[in-house]
């Protein structure tokens, strides 16, 4: 079998059956590339995986392209990539779809906003989650405050208090870094 | 369109540390797309259905809910775009960038950030599903919606502590509301 092929295989098998994306798809990757068809070392793999979460966008879909240039060139980015998508864009497609001809009437009104009660849970949720494992210090803990209370507020949007965090980390590790000299 | 493909990828370039650090962008560019909060809330529902990134799959149902087919592939390409151009170019001068701490540094800045951005829209999401209202300014015309609170707290306590099946969670809030109903 072609590389470019099982690339696309392997990454349409990880994104069918891994929920919430990221990095639960990479198990999947690390049995099928470096275990079944040799074409990565687990070493790069990993540190593949940890690249791809510092970088902006998808994290899985740039697991897929640094894995996909590896082996493949271009030809395995775009192979990789497809791979990495059409499962979500196709499921997701046709739930939205079905979605649309729900009738929204009658006992569906109470189903649904009892699951959207269950919607606002799951942010709570993931909130509660990375805080304990984003919020160390004190610097971190009026980071997370700031935003909420600005949000909540309605003084600043999201894009632009994801810039400001931005610039705040830089300087955050350039005072630890002088401390550390 | 052309507005959809511009807020993904605006959401693509901006969107550092994952699927939940995203939402809080989502959420907002979205609503100047005209979705309303339910709206949101049965996207946040369907990512826990349906497999992917959190991203892609808010892209695809977006562009889908305001544009139909094509939109939504724009929608989804244009998430895509920053992986495309950022992969590749890091691969290219892998060998003259030997310290990529800039980019741990500013994640590091992002990741408490989104705590607070995520929490935010889990407030809106409560204030509309428990107590009917669109943000704290209509705090005046709150009533309390008992079935939705039980809702939110069981299915918090399950999530957080046992990390139940999002799956379960939603047939069984779907169950409740379903007979609360008949009652």
């Amino acid at each position: 079998m072609h590389k470019n092929w099982i690339l696309f295989k392997v990454y349409l098998l990880a994104g069918t059956f891994t929920f919430s994306g990221g990095m639960a798809m990479l198990p999947v990757i690390e049995r099928e590339l470096v275990g079944k068809y040799h074409l990565i070392e687990r070493d790069q793999l990993y540190e593949y995986a940890t690249l791809s979460q510092t970088f902006p966008g998808v994290i899985a879909l740039n697991n897929a392209c640094f894995v996909g240039k590896k082996i493949g060139g271009t030809v395995g980015i775009i192979a990789a990539s497809l791979g990495a998508i059409l499962p979500a864009f196709v499921l997701m497609l046709a739930a939205t779809i079905a979605y649309q001809m729900i009738p929204q009437e009658g006992v569906v009104l109470s189903i649904m906003a009892a699951i959207r009660a269950a919607s606002a849970a799951f942010l709570f949720s993931a909130a509660y989650s990375l805080a304990r494992f984003n919020l160390k210090d004190a610097p971190t803990i009026i980071l997370a405050a700031a935003c909420f209370l600005l949000t909540v507020l309605n003084l600043a949007n999201a894009p632009t208090l994801i810039v400001i965090a931005g610039i705040v980390g830089i300087i955050l590790s350039r005072v630890k870094q002088v401390r550390r000299v | 369109m052309i507005t959809i493909f511009l807020t993904f990828l605006k959401i693509g370039f901006l969107g550092f540390g994952g699927g939940y650090a995203m939402l809080s962008l989502i959420f907002q560019e979205s609503e100047k797309l005209g979705m309303t909060v339910q709206q949101f809330a049965d996207l946040n529902a369907l990512d826990g259905l349906i497999p992917g990134p959190i991203a892609i799959n808010s892209a695809t149902y977006l562009g889908q809910l305001y544009g139909g087919f094509w939109t939504a592939v724009a929608a989804t390409l244009a998430v895509c775009v920053p992986s495309f151009i950022f992969v590749p170019l890091f691969l290219h001068y892998e060998d003259k960038i030997n310290d990529n701490w800039v980019l741990t540094a500013i994640l590091d800045g992002i990741k408490p950030a989104s705590v607070g951005l995520i929490l935010a829209v889990a407030l809106s999401l409560m204030l509309l599903t428990v107590f009917g209202i669109n943000g704290l300014g209509e705090w005046a015309k709150a009533s309390l919606d008992w079935t939705s609170l039980l809702v939110l707290g069981v299915v918090f306590f399950l999530d957080s502590k046992y990390h139940v099946n999002p799956v379960w969670l939603i047939l069984l809030a779907g169950l409740l509301g379903g007979v609360v109903y008949y009652l």
